[in-house]
């Protein structure tokens, strides 16, 4: 009796595995270039090397004071979980008014107070970020109101339509259909 | 003999991978609800899953009075009486931190 199993040959696959594995995986190496022109635009986007956002909405005049307003990302709003839709925009505060403001909020419909003034804008005057939060039923011709309150107690406000302000989101709260 | 595939490996690779830049973002949230004809009850949280126990909700008027001054119990809730005037609920975690639900918003059991 032959005690000696005769060794099965492998399969096409294995031997196709053994001869390339190493060539196939200096190719992995390649894949992450493909995703190399998102990672560097995204890099000089939250760097502010493209400047203050996606789509600048331009200067806006809030009392004495004046800030540029730009949207982080020309698109639809974006889901944060139980919070509801987020818009993110960012701001950079006029040279002069860097020392004086000491908040800039930002809201969707006047607020009713300066403690409901929406949300605020953090981070350094030359580039503020908020991220607001946007209700699905909130109406096409709805106005962005930015508030700014100064170390001297001052309150100014401003107001410009949501679809100078973003197009993007009216485009996408048309999608919606307009809840009530 | 090798093993070519180590599913398990595979798994924890692919899930590293795609939720290594989920947003860490913690917006606040408020929900109320008329628990009945009198009662309205809100609970408060961060859209990162976590309460909000101490944090102010104040019930306040539409001509700005603050008609419940209150603050969130141990389970991030607080239940109040309906006013008798116009009002909306202020859940206040500090300054541009605020979630605002008004009257009409409020569901009814």
């Amino acid at each position: 009796m032959n005690t000696h199993a005769k060794p099965t040959p492998d399969s096409t696959l294995r031997r196709f595995w053994l001869k390339w594995r190493f060539h196939i995986n200096v190719l992995l190496l390649l894949v992450p270039l493909g995703f190399m022109p998102k990672y560097f635009a995204d890099a000089a986007l939250f760097r502010g090397d493209t400047g203050l956002g996606e789509r600048e909405i331009g200067d806006v005049q809030v009392g004495p004071w004046s800030l540029r307003l730009a949207e982080l990302r020309n698109e639809a709003p974006t889901l944060d979980g139980p919070a509801g839709h987020m818009k993110n925009f960012t701001a950079a505060l006029c040279d002069r008014c860097r020392d004086q403001v000491k908040a800039t909020y930002l809201r969707i419909g006047k607020p009713r107070s300066l403690r409901a003034a929406g949300v605020i804008f953090f981070g350094t005057p030359h580039r503020m970020g908020a991220m607001l939060p946007i209700p699905e039923k909130t109406k096409a011709d709805a106005e962005l109101w930015i508030t700014m309150e100064g170390w001297d107690g001052a309150m100014h406000q401003a107001a410009l339509p949501l679809n100078q302000a973003s197009p993007a989101t009216v485009a996408w709260l048309n999608q919606q259909g307009g809840k009530p | 003999m090798i093993r070519v595939f180590r599913p398990l490996q595979t798994v924890l690779l692919v899930l590293c991978t795609g939720f290594s830049a989920s947003a860490l973002a913690h917006n606040p949230m408020c929900e109320c609800k008329a628990v009945d004809a009198e009662q309205i009850k809100c609970t408060g949280g961060f859209s990162d899953g976590s309460g909000a126990p101490g944090v102010t909700l104040d019930v306040i008027g539409y001509d700005e009075t603050i008609l419940v001054p209150g603050k969130l119990g141990a389970d991030s809730t607080l239940t109040f009486k309906k006013p008798g005037a116009e009002f909306y609920v202020l859940f206040d975690a500090g300054p541009g931190h605020v979630v605002e639900i008004d009257q009409a918003d409020i569901e009814t059991p």
